[in-house]
């Protein structure tokens, strides 16, 4: 349908553009985005209220939120204050990491169905799922084993059924977009929305922990979950988990580019029908990246259970959609994604710091989301923009009279 | 452009397609609508045979007056955001953020409705400020031919972290306080009609509905805009040759959707007479079901109030069930309108959206 050769046609033209180009595009994007951001603290500091002590003062008008401040938290308070001595890889840095950890799987699984030509919105409900299998599973292994060994066991195991579970949700709307044409972009919402209502109705009833008033499955004895290396695990951080993340990065890389499969992924993302001349099974690539999208969705749920939460609770928090602005922030470059899910995983630790220090509400990181996607989504304005202040003066403009389609040109 | 479009139909028959394919879409859209109407009809013959049973609990669901009552009530936000999508993509524009629309407009329809305590200068303001994300939406993806798609996300997300932070700058919480709703306007002897009644005894958002339906229809098969927009989506070259601009249809089509899809979120929280914006917030997936909604309408306003009123019914039985205590867990009767739209999905999904939709269009003259 439609869909694909849209798909198709945004990475004809991101693929078009240089890496060079697109490094400056997301990086414009993301410099507009917060310069944005500042007006909307700014505007809200108008409409709440606060005493005039605590009022800061731009342009002789008195705001109740200074967006220095917000951004100077966001920022700085995420990597833990680096300037102001003191730091300790134990503070807000880990938290930092961590949300970067989980970012990276999320941010991964998004970028591999994208390269395929599909829209995978649905990394947020293949990690649900899968972050709820890990969680009872790994609770019912965890009384087989015990100790060192039963780290070095459970681990892999928990990651093992994450992916396994994530990567059958995924199928789902692999199966229904190949064999049915059913637009993944519609079904995949759908099944965020499924898997959230059904595991809150596992948690609330049949793996409920009794002691608990939470919808929550029993937690899981400390054995069974990531292991903390130097990072002082106060902040639920492991190394061990990061260090499967930059390996994850290094792989999904070398499968896209150097391998057979990969090689299938990137032409049927680029000119299906070529693809589909030259051999490639149309059908079989579409559910085969949309299961190993959904594979790294759930390991980043069984992430978020064996290393922040140490249960599955209902209400995971939204790291699934943070996934699509890392991912497209990275031009759907896995090597792209270690950068962005870094970035990103500063904007969301920093997102606490900031709710700490201030007023201001923690959904200012949303609203950014949207901006830097929106921006990310237009290169046509930044190369516009960069046209204007590059060659001013060499073209006479002469749009002003509103002819349509005056605009167009360049 | 148009041979890629049929030959990424993934099926090996690209020639046939476009005849056959036609007649096996509207037959599996004939066929869910018989299937639907036989299941309800089985149901309340079923019912009337054994009133003790499950059966006949069913049929009294779906017979009383209560249920056609809130299905209207849930109709309205998806079959405004539907219409709203229909001239959107008819111009050839996906506007896959019609969630955010709704979202925007249910709370600034609280917001002004609080601060003027006029409800219709609330409901003026929600279609308002959801004009003008559209705007934004329309500018980006006519002007600056960003991908619809990703841009449609993008509205959907920006929209998901400002209202909630807009509700705790002003409020405290994501969560408003209560306003006072429209009430009901209830048509005299009309409304006493068993059943039916409840097409007369209901919101003034519902009549709204009725109204832009039926005006959708008409400005769709009657008027040249009508003709300008289908043409833009399908043939814009032809527009162009005709000298008409395509870019200013699609901006008049994507600010249409905007207010329609206005009308619908305002409707919804103003009905309520508060936006609730925890999590996905109030709107709740009903832009997306309303994507589906159209689709499943064939892109005719009429159909999709039909195929609204569907989803709407199902939201409806599934919340008078939960009040008779049917032994199925509320969580999981909560999934069901979602659970459909994917199978309706998965029946319809061959459907033949507009040949240049999401296509950007560029004008010939340089």
């Amino acid at each position: 349908m439609k869909i694909p050769s849209r798909a198709r046609a945004v990475l004809e033209r991101l693929a078009g553009a240089s890496a060079t180009e697109r490094i400056l595009i997301s990086t414009a994007a993301l410099v507009l985005s917060i310069l944005l951001g500042a007006v909307l603290v700014l505007v809200a500091g108008r409409m709440t209220t606060c005493t005039a002590g605590e009022a800061v003062y731009y342009f002789g008008t008195g705001f109740c939120y200074d967006p220095v401040v917000v951004f100077d938290r966001l920022f700085l308070g995420a990597l833990g204050d680096p300037f102001s001595g003191g730091w300790s890889p134990n503070g807000q840095f880990s938290v930092t990491l961590r949300e970067t950890t989980l970012l990276l799987f999320t941010g991964l699984s998004v970028a591999l169905a994208f390269r395929a030509g599909i829209f995978n919105i649905g990394t947020q409900g293949q990690m649900v799922v899968g972050g709820m299998a890990t969680a009872v599973l790994v609770l019912w292994a965890s009384s087989l084993v015990s100790g060192v060994v039963g780290t070095f066991l459970l681990v892999p195991f928990g990651v093992l059924v994450g992916a396994v579970f994530g990567g059958l949700y995924g199928a789902i709307p692999g199966f229904l977009k190949a064999y049915a044409d059913a637009n993944e972009v519609i079904t995949t919402i759908m099944l965020n929305f499924i898997a959230t209502g059904v595991t809150l109705y596992l948690v609330s009833g049949a793996f409920k922990d009794p002691e608990s008033a939470a919808n929550q499955t029993v937690p899981l004895p400390e054995y069974a979950q990531f292991p903390t290396v130097l990072f002082g695990g106060r902040q639920d951080f492991s190394l061990v988990a990061l260090f499967f993340g930059v390996v994850a990065v290094g792989a999904l890389y070398y499968l896209l580019e150097h391998t057979a499969f990969g090689y299938d992924v990137r032409t049927s993302g680029i000119q299906p029908d070529a693809a589909e001349y030259g051999g490639v099974d149309a059908a079989r690539t579409i559910v085969a990246s949309l299961t190993l999208s959904g594979a790294l969705g759930g390991v980043a749920g069984a992430m978020y259970v064996m290393m922040i939460l140490g249960s599955f609770q209902s209400g995971v928090p939204s790291y699934g959609f943070d996934g699509i602005t890392v991912s497209i922030l990275a031009g759907n470059n896995p090597l792209g994604v270690g950068f962005a899910a870094l970035l990103f995983g500063v904007l969301k630790s920093g997102t606490t710091v900031v709710q700490f220090a201030t007023d201001v509400p923690p959904q200012l990181v949303g609203v950014l989301r949207g901006l830097i996607i929106l921006f990310v989504a237009m290169p046509e304005f930044f190369r516009l923009v960069g046209k204007r202040v590059t060659d001013t003066g060499s073209k006479v403009v002469a749009t002003d009279g509103g002819a349509p389609g005056g605009d167009d040109d360049e | 452009m148009s041979e890629s479009s049929q030959g990424s139909d993934a099926e090996p028959e690209p020639e046939s397609a476009s005849e056959s394919g036609f007649l096996e879409q509207y037959s599996t859209r004939v066929l869910t609508a018989a299937v639907t109407v036989l299941a309800v009809v089985a149901l309340l013959v079923g019912g009337w045979l054994f009133p003790d049973t499950i059966v006949g609990t069913f049929a009294d669901v779906i017979s009383s007056e209560n249920t056609l009552s809130a299905a209207l009530r849930l109709s309205v936000p998806i079959a405004f955001a539907a219409l709203g999508g229909i001239f959107s993509e008819k111009s050839g524009v996906i506007n896959i953020g019609l969630e955010g629309l709704l979202i925007i407009s249910a709370f600034t329809a609280i917001y002004v409705t609080e601060v003027t305590g006029g409800v219709w200068i609330g409901f003026g303001g929600g279609v308002l400020a959801s004009t003008l994300l559209a705007l934004l939406f329309a500018i980006v993806t006519i002007e600056f031919r960003a991908d619809q798609i990703i841009a449609g996300l993008a509205v959907w997300l920006i929209a998901l972290g400002l209202a909630p932070f807009a509700s705790q700058v002003i409020y405290g919480g994501p969560n408003t306080p209560t306003v006072p709703t429209p009430g009901t306007i209830s048509i005299p002897l009309l409304a006493d009609i068993p059943f039916f009644g409840a097409l007369f005894s209901a919101s003034p958002s519902v009549y709204l509905l009725f109204l832009a339906v039926g005006l959708s229809w008409y400005v769709f098969e009657r008027t040249t805009f009508g003709r300008w927009v289908r043409a833009s989506g399908e043939n814009p070259k032809a527009l162009d040759t005709a000298g008409v601009s395509v870019a200013r249809v699609r901006y008049a089509a994507v600010l249409l959707s905007g207010v329609l899809a206005g009308m619908g979120g305002s409707a919804l929280s103003l009905d309520l007479g508060q936006f609730t914006g925890n999590g996905p917030t109030m709107v709740n997936g009903k832009g997306f079901i309303a994507i589906v909604a159209y689709l499943f309408g064939n892109y005719n306003p009429i159909g999709a109030f039909l195929s609204t009123m569907l989803f709407a019914g199902l939201d409806a039985m599934q919340t008078v069930l939960q009040l008779q205590g049917i032994g199925i867990p509320r969580q999981l009767i909560r999934i069901t309108p979602f659970v459909v739209v994917i199978i309706v999905l998965a029946l319809v999904g061959r459907t033949r959206i507009p040949e240049a939709a999401g296509e950007h269009y560029e004008s010939g003259e340089e």
